[in-house]
This record gives C-alpha cells, sequence and structure tokens, in this order.
C-alpha cells in the first residue's frame, strides 16, 4: 500500500489519529479499494471507530502492494501511541510539512511515514506493525428506528455542559423532543453529584426520525473524539440507534471521508424479553451491565439459522468478508418485527458475559454487535458457518 | 546605584570583577550547559570560559566574551575556580524570572582569589542581594584534542530546522545516530527507539544549510543522555555547526545572541558510542 497525502490533508489525518487515541490504544489499517479504513476498538470492545479515507483525500492512493503475487493488501496493526507523536497538530507543523507519505513495507513488517518538509527536510518514521486480520464492526446502522442528524456545532455546544470526567449518559428520544442527561448508577450517587439534563427539541436537528421511543446509555467520552474532529471541520453528524442495550451509531460523511463510532449501550434492566436475559448477581463480569461485543476471530465456517445479506453490512466494511454471529441475527429480526418471540439462543446469556462458558474451542459472542475478524483466506464464500469454531487468540 | 557603594579598599582585594546591567546575559547562557552540578571557571583577559562535564564523553562550554561585560577586570593571567552550577543558577535569578521589559537584575560577580567564596552581588529594583557561593579546587577539563585540522565534515546549520528534530527525538532510542556524507542522505539524523526508527534529512542544498563541507561518509552514534541536554543551547541559538573528525568525535558549536544581541557561544564535545563505518 502507498499513499500520499498533500498540506490541509496531513492535518485532517492528525485529527482522525487523535480523535482515534480518545477510544483504543491501537489502530488498524485496512487498504481497501475504496478508501484507506483507519480503525480502533476500546480495551473492553465496547467503542469501535473506523475513519476511512476515499481515494479522493489523498493526492496518490495505491492500496495493492508492490509484490506482484497473489497475496492480498496488508492488514495491520499500529501501537496508536506511536502514530500519535508524527502527527501532533502544532502550528509549525502545519506550515511545515509539505506532503505525508504513508507506505506499507511488507518485507521488513515496517509501515513508513514519511514526512516531506520545508526547506528540503524529509522526516522518515519506520514503524514496525503487527499483520493481523482487519477489525470490523458489523452494524445494520439501517435498520435502527431512530435517527437524528445535526450540525457537529449543535452536539459539541451541547457536549461542552457535561463535565469531561463524565462518563455515561442517557440519551432518549420521543416524539418531539431529544433528552440527554448524565446518568448514574443508584440514585445516592445523584444526590450527591452534579448532574445535567438538556432537553432539545425536534426542529434544532436536521433530521429526526422517531421510530421507537427509546433511551439509551452510553460512554460519551469514547464519542468526544469525533465530536471535535467533525466540529473541526462543520460536519454534520447522524446518529441512529435503537433501544437500550442495542449499539449506538455516529457518523459523518463528507466527500473525501466517512467516520463512525459504534458504542455500546448499556441494557435496560427493566425490560423483560425472553431473548435478552437480564443481568444477575451471577454475573462473573466487573461491570455486568454494559453488553460488550466479543471481538472474535472463528476461521471456520459457521451455521446460522439466518441468511447474511450483504446490505446488512455497514458501508464501510464492503469489500471486507465478515462473518454475522447467531444472536446478532436474532436481534436484527427483533427490530424489524417487534414483540417477536425468538427462539432461546443456543448459547449461553451472552449479552452479559465476557468470558466463554462453554468450550475452549468457541468465543461467546454478545448480542451487541458482532466485530470480528475477517477471514482474509476464505474470500467469497459467504457459506454459513457453524457455531463451534476455532478462535483465534491474538497474541 | 548600591553596587557602586562598595569601597575601594573592597574592590582592591578582588582578583576577578565582572559586572553586568543583565544578570540574563549570564543566566541564559549558563544555563544551556547546565548538565551537571559542578562547573569549572575560567577566566583570562579574553572573558569567561564555564565547563560543565558528564561522565568523561560530554563536555559542554560557554564563552563570554570580555567585551559583553559592562565591567570585566581582571588582575590575574588566568583565574579559575569550580562552583556548584545549579547554586549559582539559582542566585542568578534570585528575583526572579521576570521578563518584564526594563526591569532586570543587575550582577557584580567578584572573586577574591584562591579558597575565597565567589561573591555576587544581584540588584533589582533598588532592592541588594549579596550571594556568597563556596568554591573548590578547579579540575582540568578533559581536552578532547578536537582540532579544525583533523575535521573530515562540517556543516552549519541554522538552529530553526534542528530544534524540531531534536525536541521530537525519540527518547526510547539509547543513541543519536549522525550520518554525514558528500552523497545523499546528506545530513541525517537517525533514532532507533521502541517503535520503530525515525530518520531526519538535511539535504545539503537546503536553504537551511549554511555551509556543507562533508568529505567523506560517517556515521556514529552518541549516546541520547548525553546529547539530549545540549536542547537547551539548540534553543538558545540561531546557528549550529556540526563537525566530526576522524576519530568520531561530536563538535557542536552553537553561536547565540543575549538579550542585547551580542554573541556569545556555547560548544558541546562528544565521544562516538560506538564506530559505525561506512555502511
Amino acid at each position: 500500500m502507498k499513499c500520499v497525502i498533500e498540506g490541509n490533508g496531513i492535518k485532517v489525518f492528525g485529527k482522525a489519529v487523535h480523535a482515534l487515541s480518545r477510544i483504543g490504544d491501537e489502530i488498524w489499517l485496512d487498504p481497501l479499494e475504496k478508501g484507506l479504513a483507519v480503525r480502533t476498538v476500546n480495551s473492553s470492545q465496547s467503542a469501535y471507530a473506523c475513519f476511512c479515507f476515499t481515494p479522493l483525500f489523498f493526492q496518490q492512493y495505491i492500496p495493492e502492494p508492490d509484490i506482484q503475487k497473489d497475496c492480498e493488501a496488508v492488514k495491520c496493526k499500529l501501537n496508536i501511541k506511536c502514530v500519535l507523536p508524527l502527527f501532533r497538530c502544532a502550528s509549525w507543523r502545519e506550515r511545515s510539512v509539505d506532503k505525508c507519505e504513508i507506505s506499507i513495507n511488507i518485507p521488513n513488517s515496517r509501515v513508513i511515514f514519511q514526512f516531506h518538509c520545508r526547506h528540503g527536510i524529509t522526516k522518515t518514521y519506520n514503524l514496525g506493525y503487527q499483520e493481523c486480520e482487519a477489525l470490523q464492526a458489523v452494524f445494520p446502522a439501517h435498520l435502527c428506528p431512530n435517527v437524528l442528524m445535526a450540525q457537529s456545532k449543535l452536539l459539541g455546544d451541547i457536549v461542552v455542559h457535561f463535565p469531561v470526567s463524565q462518563e455515561e449518559v442517557t440519551l432518549s428520544i420521543s416524539s418531539f423532543k431529544v433528552t440527554l442527561k448524565t446518568f448514574c448508577e443508584d440514585e445516592n450517587n445523584c444526590i450527591r453529584g452534579m448532574n445535567t439534563e438538556l432537553m432539545l427539541h425536534a426542529d434544532e436537528f436536521d433530521y429526526f426520525q422517531v421510530g421507537e421511543d427509546s433511551a439509551v446509555t452510553f460512554c460519551l467520552k469514547e464519542l468526544r473524539g469525533l465530536l471535535s474532529f467533525a466540529e473541526s471541520y462543520g460536519l454534520s453528524v447522524s446518529s441512529q440507534f435503537g433501544v437500550a442495550g442495542q449499539p449506538v451509531f455516529f457518523s459523518v460523511k463528507d466527500m473525501t471521508l466517512e467516520a463512525h463510532v459504534v458504542l455500546s449501550t448499556l441494557t435496560d434492566p427493566n425490560h423483560k424479553s425472553p431473548s435478552q436475559p437480564v443481568p444477575g448477581e451471577d454475573c462473573p463480569v466487573d461491570v455486568p451491565k454494559i453488553s460488550t461485543a466479543e471481538v472474535s476471530t472463528c476461521e471456520g465456517p459457521m451455521e446460522t439459522e439466518v441468511c447474511v445479506d450483504d446490505g446488512e453490512q455497514v458501508a464501510s466494511s464492503q469489500g471486507s468478508e465478515v462473518f454475522n454471529p447467531t444472536p446478532h441475527m436474532r436481534k436484527m429480526f427483533q427490530l424489524q418485527t417487534p414483540g417477536e418471540m425468538l427462539p432461546r439462543p443456543r448459547l449461553a446469556p451472552e449479552s452479559t458475559l465476557t468470558t466463554p462458558v462453554t468450550p475452549a474451542t468457541f468465543k461467546i459472542r454478545s448480542l451487541l454487535f458482532g466485530a470480528v475478524y475477517t477471514d482474509v483466506v476464505d474470500s467469497k464464500s459467504v457459506d454459513l458457518p457453524s457455531l463451534a469454531c476455532s478462535s483465534d487468540t491474538e497474541e | 546605584m548600591p553596587l557602586s557603594t562598595q569601597s575601594q579598599a573592597d574592590i582592591d582585594q578582588y582578583i576577578l570583577i565582572a559586572s553586568l546591567d543583565n544578570a540574563r546575559n549570564l543566566s541564559n547562557i549558563l544555563k544551556a550547559i547546565s548538565l551537571r552540578d559542578h562547573a569549572i571557571f575560567n577566566a583570562t583577559q579574553n572573558g569567561l570560559k564555564v565547563t560543565v562535564e558528564d561522565s568523561k564523553c560530554l563536555q559542554a562550554n560557554a564563552f563570554i566574551q570580555a567585551d559583553i561585560f559592562q565591567e570585566y577586570i581582571i588582575k590575574e593571567d588566568a583565574v579559575g575556580f569550580q562552583v556548584n552550577l545549579t547554586v549559582l543558577l539559582d542566585c542568578l535569578t534570585i528575583f526572579g524570572g521576570s521578563t518584564v521589559p526594563g526591569v532586570c537584575t543587575a550582577l557584580r560577580m567578584c572573586y577574591n582569589g584562591y579558597g575565597y567564596p565567589l561573591t555576587l552581588f544581584l540588584e533589582e529594583g533598588g532592592v541588594v542581594t549579596v550571594c556568597k557561593i563556596n568554591t573548590q579546587e578547579p579540575e582540568e577539563p578533559i581536552d578532547f584534542d578536537f582540532c579544525s585540522t583533523n575535521v573530515t565534515n562540517k556543516v552549519i546549520l541554522q538552529s530553526d530546522s534542528l530544534k524540531e528534530a531534536f525536541s521530537e527525538l525519540d527518547m526510547t532510542s539509547e543513541v543519536l545516530q549522525i550520518t554525514m556524507s558528500p552523497s545523499h542522505p546528506y545530513f541525517r539524523l537517525s533514532t532507533f527507539g521502541n517503535s520503530g526508527n525515525a530518520h531526519y534529512d538535511y539535504p545539503k542544498d537546503s536553504d537551511m544549510m549554511e555551509l556543507f563541507q562533508c568529505t567523506k561518509i560517517q556515521t556514529n552514534r552518541y549516546k541520547m543522555s548525553l546529547l539530549k541536554p545540549s536542547t537547551k543551547a539548540l534553543a538558545l541559538s540561531c546557528k549550529v555547526s556540526v563537525r566530526t573528525d576522524s576519530r568520531g568525535f561530536l563538535s557542536l558549536q552553537y553561536l547565540v545572541r543575549n538579550d542585547d544581541g551580542q554573541i556569545c557561544f556555547v560548544e558541546y564535545y562528544c565521544c562516538p558510542d560506538e564506530e559505525v563505518e561506512e555502511e
């Protein structure tokens, strides 16, 4: 892979990396035909972000490797602490850097960032990477009943009212209004601390669609990166979500790039549904309320009861193969046909466990979203996978 | 002015008197070489030379010519002593680091001779402070035997271009490698850190390059911990000359303009960490 970013684009790329650093510690570089995808996921796998830079963003974009073999483009993972200093948004850097060339050197396992600066000075950074499968979240955003679109400035103005340390907020939507408020775990804490609640009328949004009244609680800290990125460039932010427990999806889009963040939300302990077990005291996790996604690496084919439709995939994940796990499919169908009783899942309660309870050969997937590693070798077959698969753990 | 109320008898006993209207003209340049606690002072008719050494591999020198001082009296050919540099700097900046224009600390530095403390009279806004700092037997500075005739490669760069590089140097790298060559990459700084390696290339035709005289390709590595403090001197300077000799010893010479626009020099000598010949 080789790409060249010019002038202002370097600053944009830097801001994107900065936004990603608010979520995870590593970034995955995935050169696709339709653009360079830069992704991250947080350590608890409850937040995922992806910035996809289209070829228009670059002065030059060559996704294929130089080696003319039949090997596919390399997907690699970098420690974000190594990349971030290269793109520090210092004003002198903006003035002095003309061009940035990013290339992947496969034989040496290095990603090369070369900055051509003023006065003929060249700065070259050879960073070691880990070769890995692509990271991807599958999330049928277009199936979400609730959709909001707002100017980033509006969201920035809203979010500034919440203290930076505030982790979780609840976004509620009903027929004519949207509320954003501090989330507190128990009433005692609520009384002691400062709580903020903002109410917005439907008119304030560029687009407002309520399919189902709901209140979703997610971690605001992980969204701030995308919001400040959007605000720097005056982009609109759109948000799609469903009921509590289902992930919330935020995205920005431009001619040259597309970015989205998928965050898990708290399941509502009061909402009883046969397919969604209520988190109880016997849950082994530290934070039983937050449903997390399991990043899994199944390699073998997996059977599901439903068909995977390509159209369900998140726009930026086209071109890469994905698995859609069974429980997630069930959730999708629940969105389409609310109230329908779904068969009890074959796996043990997924929504709350992050540790595998079944045989070591496969990991439990959660309801949230199946952030999966794709199997590059298993190219075109969208053959339905079986549940028992070998999982490839990462070193 | 309070400093002038000293009696003639007092003045007579000093073998060295150096006065500055603005003590910053001395303190700033001394900060640029403050690698270690102890500094060796060597005063001659030409001016003051202050030397700081580190682990016998690095030497930093600051030169403040006699004409920088408003008053410079020396009664012997050479006056030498050693003082704690940290303490000296604390005294020179005893009135705080005020950068309000027009307000500066005046300094009169006096030395009676061997065995006597270094006396500083500092005045700002009518307030006078007298500091007496104990002196020690001056150690002989190491002679790095770096002479111009032995220089293989020399470049002079405008400091601005190096300032960026030095401030961003990957500190997880144990060494800083300097490559100088008559052909590409001409002048290259390299680091080898945990995340990978980084190279800063300065072409010979860059407008930041004032002089480029490289006769043969040379690559030398120097301990990062030794060279990183030179960033202070670089920050103050407007130009820097980088020279290596046939043994791979490094000489960095910084041209520093003080608050009044006068020129002083700071010099660093460093031994190579290991010899890396042409690859």
